[in-house]
């Protein structure tokens, strides 16, 4: 293959590519990389010094042995294209066929390590993930310095290279467990992997599930507790966050920073979010079979004053509380999607809607609108944001068979969700399963 | 594979619109569309029973009461009635006291309240209670002087609330229990309205097989109560040279059959602050005067109930290992009234007051 030519035709559709002629140890030879990743002048100086201490030791450009790069003898179409895409820097001479590559001095493309943005740490380490795959290994080897820390390194897909790395501690991991997990990566290495749903898709998990097979955590702390207990973390390239497996129950309720209070506190906060659980799980469907179905459970004191504030409300309960969950649901997925610079309109707006038009108007009974804030207030005291979104969708079941079977509807609804996690698995370990490492599970 | 995929696809819709269905929940009404009773009356005049329903009336800023009466040949008949005019669903479940007239008690109240039993509106739990004179100015006087919806009559029995030992509570269970059981009997509680107070209680009303033979005052309210282990702290005794308050109270009893002779150990407990001494009585003397008033109140009210050959207090229930069912049948007519008990109070004065007691 005639390189110079490739490369100035690759040029003509590659615009970020330069083709970059200079003088280096007597010899004329033109630098080849792209302009977006490579930061050409520092590149150079180190370059000019790299082949002076060649030339001092006497040794030939093109070699080994002068420490400049790594020759390449006849490279092909493809390997040329591979590296420079990798960010690498080629250099080959005019005149003879020689060529090599080395790693330049990169622009730097990614943030620094910065506090979490969908997690809060009150007590302990506060540094996050980024989308640097070395910062974040960098980070969890700092935040465990073992030798037991081992790691394997995938690169995915055909067109588009993605680097995944498979954490793990040696002696705490379940062997069956990372078998599994490496089978299943090394089985398809041609298939891309753009999202985490594709990664799921590889690993072998159903596509209608509610659960998602791992924990995402933005935290290297609690990446390195979650190896410390033996399970596997998973680092993709371009994602800011660490994917462990396998995902169980507790995760919802328990992080590694708790340890950092007093074990009766970190009772009380365990206590604090499965009562939140499940508030936010059971109020709307609580409300409306007792309301609607069995109102004789109450209280006579409460039944009267619920009864007052329904009068003149024209819906039944169940589509007054469709109605009211769909304005909430709205505002979350608004308030996500908004500019921080006007995010306290929409809390100010929906605030007024919620609060007291929808009041004033009797569309809805303002108990209702207390029993909906306080379970929406409680969907959040879990942890991680992937599991709220689970338990939005529970509410709905209960919702709907409450509004047909009253309290029955309700708890036969609790049955059928406690039959559905029972179901979840990650590669045979139950979700439901208390973890502790070097059990033998499946 | 794909055949199960399909099928199994299939069948999430057709489950999903069989619930819809079959489920009937168009049928269900809301809170606001129901009527709550909460007190409901029964007076009967010749053949006819008469029902007063004290049913709260809510709105968003207000709470009102009224009063529906309606009369018919039998308790159910009259709900219907009553459902059939009123612009919501009438819903008995939460009624929370149930007044009999006077009258209606003495005839025996068997039917009415195996009709409430039977017919599963009303919950078990609802208070019984029997109006000394009619039951009309009662109602008025709820009505008049209800600020909570009607709840005071509840509050009244509520242990939680306005209840206070000398109140016998007597749930409609318990009279039905009382209408087929060998061995016990029940008081129900009798009120009429007050002449400052909504409701006076008036002591009780001795109901056996559920018919109403006799009474019983407040003070015998107060051993009904300890009896059935409701407890008496807080009730204030005064006697001739003292006046003391029970602070806590334990019962026990024992039974022996000798030759078809019923006896009876009962040790009552009593703890008791000094509240007032008159004179200057020593502990004595103190002690003693609550054995003497005790004892001989509970020997009268006893000797009355054996006279009606109506077991109020349950004591049948302590020769049920006893006796045969065939002998237990006659319980009432053979043993209980020549049955004798040994009852016997010790009095512990906790507390003196802030002041000694020589």
């Amino acid at each position: 293959m005639n390189l110079p030519e490739f490369l100035k035709s690759r040029q003509e559709v590659d615009s970020d590519l330069f083709l970059h002629p200079m003088i280096l140890a007597y010899q004329s030879v033109v630098l080849a990389g792209y302009r977006s990743l490579i930061d050409l002048p520092q590149t150079v100086t180190l370059l000019r010094q790299l082949t002076l201490n060649a030339d001092a030791a006497d040794k030939p450009l093109f070699d080994l042995k002068s420490g400049v790069g790594i020759p390449m003898n006849d490279p092909g179409e493809r390997e040329v294209l591979n590296a420079i895409a990798d960010g690498q820097m080629l250099i080959y001479s005019d005149i003879s066929d020689r060529c090599m590559r080395l790693v330049p001095v990169s622009r730097t493309l990614s943030r620094s390590i910065e506090s979490p943005t969908t997690e809060n740490v009150v007590r302990g380490a506060i540094s996050a993930f980024n989308e640097e795959l070395d910062t974040n290994i960098g980070l969890i080897k700092q935040s465990m310095p073992t030798e037991k820390l081992q790691m394997q390194s995938y690169a995915l897909g055909r067109d588009q290279r993605r680097r995944i790395v498979l954490l793990y501690v040696k002696g705490k991991i379940h062997e069956r467990l990372l078998q599994s997990i490496s089978q299943k990566i090394e089985s398809l290495p041609e298939k891309d992997i753009p999202d985490l749903q594709a990664l799921s898709d590889l690993l072998g998990f159903s596509k209608w599930t509610i659960i998602t097979r791992y924990n995402t955590t933005e935290i290297p702390q609690e990446a390195a507790s979650a190896l410390a207990a033996g399970k596997v973390v998973l680092l993709l390239d371009r994602f800011p966050f660490a994917l462990t497996l396998p995902i169980l129950l507790s995760d919802m309720f328990v992080s590694q920073s708790d340890r950092n209070v007093p074990a009766l506190l970190q009772l009380s906060l365990l206590v604090l979010r499965v009562l939140g659980v499940l508030l936010s799980i059971l109020l709307p469907g609580l409300y409306v079979a007792l309301v609607s179905v069995n109102p004789e459970v109450l209280r006579i004191e409460i039944a009267l004053s619920i009864a007052g504030s329904r009068v003149d409300v024209p819906y039944p309960a169940l589509v007054e509380t469709l109605l009211l969950l769909l304005v909430l649901e709205l505002t979350f997925e608004s308030a996500v999607r908004l500019p921080k610079t006007i995010g306290p309109t929409i809390t100010m707006v929906g605030g007024i809607i919620l609060g007291q038009a929808v009041v004033q108007a009797k569309l809805v009974s303002n108990v209702l609108i207390i029993i909906l804030a306080a379970s929406t207030i409680a969907n959040f005291a879990v942890i991680g944001v992937q599991n709220t979104m689970s338990i939005r969708i529970y509410k709905y079941l209960l919702l709907i068979l409450s509004s047909m079977f009253g309290l029955l509807g309700l708890f036969v609804g609790i049955v059928v969700i406690c039959a559905y996690l029972g179901h979840v698995n990650t590669f045979g370990i139950p979700y439901l399963s208390r973890w502790k490492a070097g059990r033998r599970y499946g | 594979m794909r055949k199960c995929r399909l099928l199994r696809m299939a069948l999430f819709p057709l489950m999903f619109a069989a619930t819809m269905a079959l489920s009937g929940c168009w049928d269900i009404k809301d809170i606001n569309h129901r009527s709550l009773p909460i007190v409901m009356g029964v007076k009967q005049t010749g053949q006819k029973y008469k029902v007063l329903l004290l049913i709260p009336e809510v709105s968003r800023s207000e709470m009102n009461i009224k009063i529906i009466s309606e009369s018919g040949i039998t308790i159910n008949a009259i709900l219907d009635e009553i459902n059939k005019s009123l612009e919501s669903k009438l819903d008995l479940l939460h009624l929370k006291v149930i007044i009999f007239e006077r009258p209606v008690a003495e005839m025996g109240l068997a039917q009415s309240i195996e009709s409430f039993m039977r017919s599963r509106d009303i919950p078990n739990k609802t208070f019984a209670a029997i109006s000394d004179g009619t039951l009309e100015p009662l109602f008025d006087k709820l009505g008049a002087s209800s600020q909570g919806g009607g709840t005071q009559l509840y509050n009244f029995f509520e242990k939680n609330a306005g209840w206070s030992p000398e109140v016998v509570q007597t749930r409609i269970w318990e009279v039905y229990r009382s209408i087929d059981s060998y061995t016990r009997d029940v008081a129900i509680p009798s009120i009429k309205p007050g002449r400052t107070t909504t409701i006076e209680s008036t002591g009780a009303a001795v109901i056996k097989n559920g018919r109403m033979v006799g009474s019983i005052d407040s003070e015998e309210s107060l051993l009904y109560n300890l009896f059935k282990g409701i407890g008496t702290q807080g009730k204030i005794e005064v006697m001739d040279r003292a006046t003391v308050k029970i602070v806590a109270d334990r019962l026990t009893l024992s039974s022996t059959l000798r030759e078809d002779q019923a006896t009876i150990n009962a040790q009552l407990n009593l703890k008791v602050t000094v509240l007032e001494t008159v004179g200057d009585p020593s502990n004595v003397e103190i002690k003693q005067e609550i054995d003497e008033q005790l004892s001989s109140r509970f020997d009268t009210m006893l000797r009355a109930a054996q006279a009606k050959e109506a077991d109020i207090l349950g004591m049948g229930q302590f020769f049920r290992n006893k006796l045969s069912r065939e002998e237990l049948q006659h319980w009432r007519s053979k043993y209980y009234p020549s049955m004798k008990i040994k009852f016997k109070v010790h009095v512990i004065i906790q507390d003196e007051g802030q002041l000694k007691i020589r």
